[in-house]
């Protein structure tokens, strides 16, 4: 007995050292509220998307039990709390991968596991390294790492930091080890998919975000090599995704691409914005976050929503014509009118056309890249997201007009081309995406105010 | 970012336009889609880009006009798609990525504007038109150099971008594509509205971005000229060559916003403006013309069904309306006095030549010139000819569809028959239409000089220098415009009469060479294949780098799986020949069952040359083991020996 008790006792002390804490900070509730909506939406359409599917039941308990972690990890307060959210949440989706237990399933989760864990060691590298010099690994805006450390051991620190980056990368999708996204999402059911691409990404985001602007100090990184590679592989990794978008030809697949595309201009708004302050000539004193930084976050929020919207809609297709190519998408606007809509509309946000949230975002990205004083990378930067923008319209709008415009050969040629919708189950949830989407684009201010008040801090 | 609008005369004035296009094109329209399905869709995006049109005009800064500029360009491209032909599809397909990259490179253009001006520490409202007002010239003086170099670069993806919506060389190409297959009225709201939205993004970096003060830099003037000259003489070209009714129009389009282009840059260059009235009067001429043009041959094309010139020859020979109302817009157009083409062009031409007096006086004084004199000559000869070419592209189709007879007479005698071809309401829409520019045209000093007056301070016109004519008919006016209409007559007789028509006068030929195609020969390849393939095999690799380390590694640290799955008999050559042996099998079986003949039992070769290859290596081992092949190996290496020793011994 005393024995025992001798045990948990030391179990607690370990748990003293490294305590778990929550606390949902303004951030934090954003990427809850983003996990939130998309969980609900795909939730709701899962319901009637896995109506007849096998294994329905672990789907779902999986499916909760990760959306559950994210919103933890979302509001974990140190960095210790955020890694253990961080794992558990790889772990926990690899059944949704995995789900339909055949062969590419199975390699495909086991690859998602592979690059999942080794990134997450790389984190845990970095975490290592900055417990050393932090006395806490709270989360502190400004980060709680001396500057006086960074002067005397300024490598390790860089390495660490590089280490974070790469580490946390892996989950969303950075170039070199982005490799699992393209084959792991689209494998999953689409409701999953769209929980994975849309916001299981965004952990990603989030770690990078926490351990260098809550822990380590953002700051600290501008001008060093460390933020010239990160904005180097975000920038490689926004047009090698639409590169490869564009030439993929299953829907799902190409969403993925997407997605590994799309995350990355958030990485880059966050690379540039390192240490970068934004102009406000108005309140004089108060500097800024650099619009970049605004960007990336408005973008998290948009490319959620909208990337769950269009994964939903590859659902719907799948589920209910069972089209998975897009050369086969041809007239579906005659037969899915209303779906195929939202799609356009989510289409036409991503790509960044007004007056959507990708048009928003993308202003905030590119304008504050412009302002940094980062030499090549401020121009480069939007020309490189403008030039992935129209290999987004690319890949997004053939689709979009071929199932409109199918031409006049092919309504000829006796291809049903009746009306037969989905159910509400299926385009509430998407319909409800869209209009956030929409919404965010339209009124963006109260967001951004909020953003950069999460950024300013004197 | 706030959306920001102002409503002034200049604005006043093209809302006003706009909407009377919409109402007429519309009237016109409830005719024209009478018998085509899928019409909702139609009038929707209609109304929708009207609304997106009337949001670019009011806008008051750059931001507001980018976000209503890509609406409209998205919500048009149901009127080019609209019919799903093969040829709407492809030529929407180059509308889409014309609007979408030219939107996209424009875009650049604003970001790097408002990077300049918030530098500059402009944050309340750093787009608008007013507070852009000399930027360039302001950056240059304050010896900002690298702020002036990004007002230039932002000016040039800002030219892009507006200047593939106007229709301006290089980008004129969607144009000739898109404005045959659009359903007439959408082709001429296209061309006599949408091509202006793009005038109007040049007109607003022309004279508040790059508005000169003084004598200074007008490399930015220079180069809208130089794009004015080159558009205004390959559409007119284009035009000419063309036989399709609609097509000549669109290719009248692009050389017609060549000639507006000129106005403003020869405005921009010289203290004198009439250029910069001449061309905002000949943006008005010509959404009027072509209102009337293309509805005109949105009549001709609702009742035939065809554009080709060699068919609708004859048409209107019994149509004494529509010939009128055709006869309005070509006047118009072909700058023939009266008209108010006449009035625009003449003040652009003036315009020129004053330039050239201008270019002589600095060059005089010893100030240094971007163009000698020599080139403004040469200008004002491309200026002449093109409208040249004005006159004698209309003259082509007004003789062929209003004079001429079909060579075929009993379609002539259905053409002539006396059937209505227009409802009243299109009627009445259309004659008030045909009115308006010879009434303007006929009272230019009040109606066009006022217009000018009106939207002076919106165009930042300078009213002090010289800007208007008082009298448009004096002899000096009168010479550039009869000199045109004279080339016109003889490019008419001189060429298409005698080049352009088959020996006998009966049909029109299309001379020029097909695969003479910008978009065909240079963008569609380079854009769709070339860079494409390039930079994808790039990105693939890039993509399967990590896949391909972990592969490597994994067949040189531990190979854990063999190459190939084991073969349950035989080896892999036994079974690759039964494989192919067995389908041949089956081929054969296919053909004897059509043929009727007996089938025996079918064989499975796969396992026949397994068995085979046993028996084989059963033998084979053997014939290695027995004492017989030992003697024979014996025998043979005797006989070898022994040869080998004659052989040495005898040489």
């Amino acid at each position: 007995m005393t024995c025992l008790l001798k045990s948990v006792e030391q179990i607690m002390n370990i748990m003293n050292m490294l305590p778990l804490k929550f606390h949902m900070d303004p951030l934090g509730a954003i990427f809850a509220l983003l996990t939130l909506v998309i969980f609900l939406c795909s939730g709701v359409f899962a319901t009637d998307y896995m109506k007849e599917k096998e294994h329905k039941r672990s789907f779902f308990i999986f499916f909760i039990l990760s959306g559950f972690i994210e919103i933890m990890l979302c509001a974990a307060s140190n960095l210790v709390t955020f890694y253990m959210c961080y794992e558990l949440l790889t772990v926990l989706t690899v059944p949704l991968v995995i789900h339909d237990r055949t062969k590419e399933a199975k390699m495909s989760a086991l690859k998602y596991l592979f690059f999942s864990m080794f990134g997450a060691y790389g984190a845990l590298f970095g975490i290592y390294n900055l417990a050393k010099y932090s006395d806490t690994l709270d989360f502190i805006q400004g980060g709680s790492v001396p500057a006086s450390v960074f002067a005397s051991d300024q490598k390790i620190i860089l390495i660490a930091a590089m280490a974070l980056i790469m580490g946390f990368g892996v989950k969303a999708g950075m170039w070199p080890l982005h490799a699992w996204l393209p084959s792991a999402h689209p494998i999953a059911p689409a409701p999953a998919s769209a929980a994975l691409s849309a916001c299981i990404v965004k952990a990603g985001v989030l770690g990078i975000i926490r351990s260098l602007w809550y822990v380590l100090g953002a700051d600290k990184l501008k001008g060093t090599a460390v933020q010239t590679a990160f904005m180097t592989l975000a920038l490689l990794t926004v047009f090698m995704g639409s590169m490869l978008a564009y030439r993929e030809s299953v829907l799902k697949k190409r969403l993925a691409y997407s997605t590994v595309s799309q995350v990355s201009y958030i990485l880059f708004g966050l690379a540039i914005s390192m240490g970068q302050t934004g102009v406000n000539s108005a309140e004089g004193a108060i500097s800024y976050p650099n619009d970049a930084l605004v960007g990336a976050i408005l973008h998290v929020l948009a490319h959620g929503f909208i990337k769950a919207a269009l994964f939903l809609v590859a659902g719907a297709i799948i589920h209910h014509l069972k089209i998975t190519k897009v050369e086969d998408m041809r007239g579906i606007g005659m037969r899915m009118p209303f779906t195929m809509c939202c799609y356009t509309v989510v289409s036409l946000g991503l790509i960044g056309i007004p007056p959507t949230g990708g048009f928003i975002s993308k202003w905030y990205l590119a304008t504050g890249a412009l302002a940094s004083d980062i030499p090549v990378f401020s121009w480069l930067g939007p020309v490189i997201l403008l030039v992935s923008a129209l290999l987004t319209a690319g890949y997004l709008l053939t689709p979009a007009v071929w199932a409109f415009f199918p031409g006049a050969e092919y309504r000829s040629s006796g291809k049903d081309l009746s009306r037969s919708e989905v159910g509400p189950l299926m385009t509430v949830p998407i319909a409800t995406l869209t209009l956030l989407s929409v919404l965010i684009g339209i009124f963006p201010d109260q967001t951004v105010a909020l953003i950069r008040q999460i950024f300013t801090y004197l | 970012m706030k959306l920001l609008f102002t409503f002034d005369n200049f604005r006043l004035i093209y809302v006003g336009i706009a909407t009377f296009m919409w109402a007429v094109s519309l009237i016109l329209s409830a005719e024209y889609m009478r018998h085509y399905e899928r019409k909702g869709r139609y009038f929707f995006f209609t109304l929708l880009t009207y609304a997106a049109t009337i949001g670019v005009l009011v806008s008051a800064d750059f931001y507001t006009l980018f976000i209503f500029f890509e609406i409209m360009s998205l919500a048009s491209y149901v009127w080019v798609a609209f019919d799903e032909r093969k040829e709407s599809l492809r030529a929407a397909g180059t509308y889409l990525a014309v609007s979408v990259i030219g939107g996209l490179v424009m875009l650049m253009g604003i970001f790097l504007l408002y990077d300049v001006m918030t530098r500059l520490g402009v944050t309340d409202a750093p787009l608008s038109f007013e507070r852009l007002n000399y930027l360039y010239e302001a950056t240059k003086l304050a010896g900002h150099e690298s702020e002036s170099r990004k007002v230039w670069a932002a000016g040039l993806c800002m030219l892009f971008g507006f200047g593939a919506k106007a229709g301006a060389f290089p980008l004129h190409i969607w144009l000739p594509k898109a404005h045959p297959v659009a359903p007439a009225p959408a082709s001429a709201l296209l061309s006599g509205m949408l091509t202006k939205t793009g005038i109007l993004g040049i007109l607003m970096l022309t004279r508040y971005v790059f508005a000169p003060a003084g004598f200074s830099d007008v490399n930015w003037a220079v180069l809208i000229l130089i794009l004015g000259v080159c558009t205004m003489a390959i559409g007119a070209v284009l035009a000419l060559f063309s036989v399709d009714l609609k097509k000549t129009l669109a290719c009248s389009s692009v050389s017609q916003i060549g000639f507006i282009m000129t106005g403003i840059g020869v405005g921009g260059m010289s203290i004198y403006e009439l250029g910069t009235s001449g061309a905002f009067l000949h943006m008005v001429g010509h959404s009027l013309f072509k209102l009337t043009l293309f509805l005109s041959a949105g009549d001709i094309y609702m009742n035939l069904h065809k554009l080709d010139l060699n068919s609708l020859r004859g048409y209107g020979r019994n149509k004494p309306l529509l010939k009128l109302i055709f006869l309005s817009g070509a006047l118009g157009i072909g700058g023939v006095p009266l008209f108010n083409g006449y009035i625009s062009k003449t003040l652009i031409h003036e315009g020129i030549v004053l330039l050239k007096e201008y270019t002589e006086y600095l060059i005089r004084i010893g100030a240094p010139v971007v163009l000698s004199v020599r080139a403004t000559e040469v200008i004002e000869w491309i200026f002449l000819i093109s409208g040249g070419c004005t006159v004698a592209y209309m003259l082509k189709l007004f003789i062929c569809i209003f004079v001429e007879k079909n060579p075929d007479p009993a379609l002539q005698a259905l053409y002539d028959e006396r059937k209505p071809y227009m409802n009243r309401f299109t009627a009445t829409a259309l004659a008030i239409s045909a009115l308006i520019p010879p009434i303007l045209g006929t009272t230019a000093v009040y109606s066009m000089n006022g217009m000018v007056n009106a939207v002076a301070p919106a165009l930042k016109i300078n009213t002090d220098a010289e800007y208007i004519l008082h009298n448009y008919f004096t002899l000096e006016c009168l010479k550039g415009g009869l000199i045109s209409i004279l080339i016109g007559v003889v490019l008419y007789v001189g060429i298409i009469r005698t080049c352009m028509m088959s020996e006998d006068k009966t049909e029109y030929l299309d001379i020029w060479p097909k695969w003479m195609d910008l978009e065909n020969v240079v963008y569609r390849p380079i854009i769709l294949y070339a860079l494409p393939f390039v930079f994808a095999v790039i990105c693939r690799f890039m993509d399967k780098l990590v896949d391909i380390i972990l592969f490597k590694l994994r067949r040189t640290v531990f190979k854990d799986s063999k190459e190939f799955e084991e073969l349950p008999e035989g080896n892999r050559l036994t079974f690759t020949l039964g494989t192919y042996a067995s389908k041949i099998d089956d081929i054969r079986r296919k053909l004897y069952k059509l043929k009727g003949r007996k089938l025996g039992r079918k064989k499975d070769y796969v396992h026949r040359f397994a068995m085979e290859y046993e028996g084989f290596k059963e033998s084979r081992t053997l014939i290695f083991r027995s004492m017989s092949f030992g003697l024979m190996m014996f025998c043979l290496g005797l006989v070898v020996t022994v040869a080998y020793i004659l052989i040495t011994r005898w040489w």
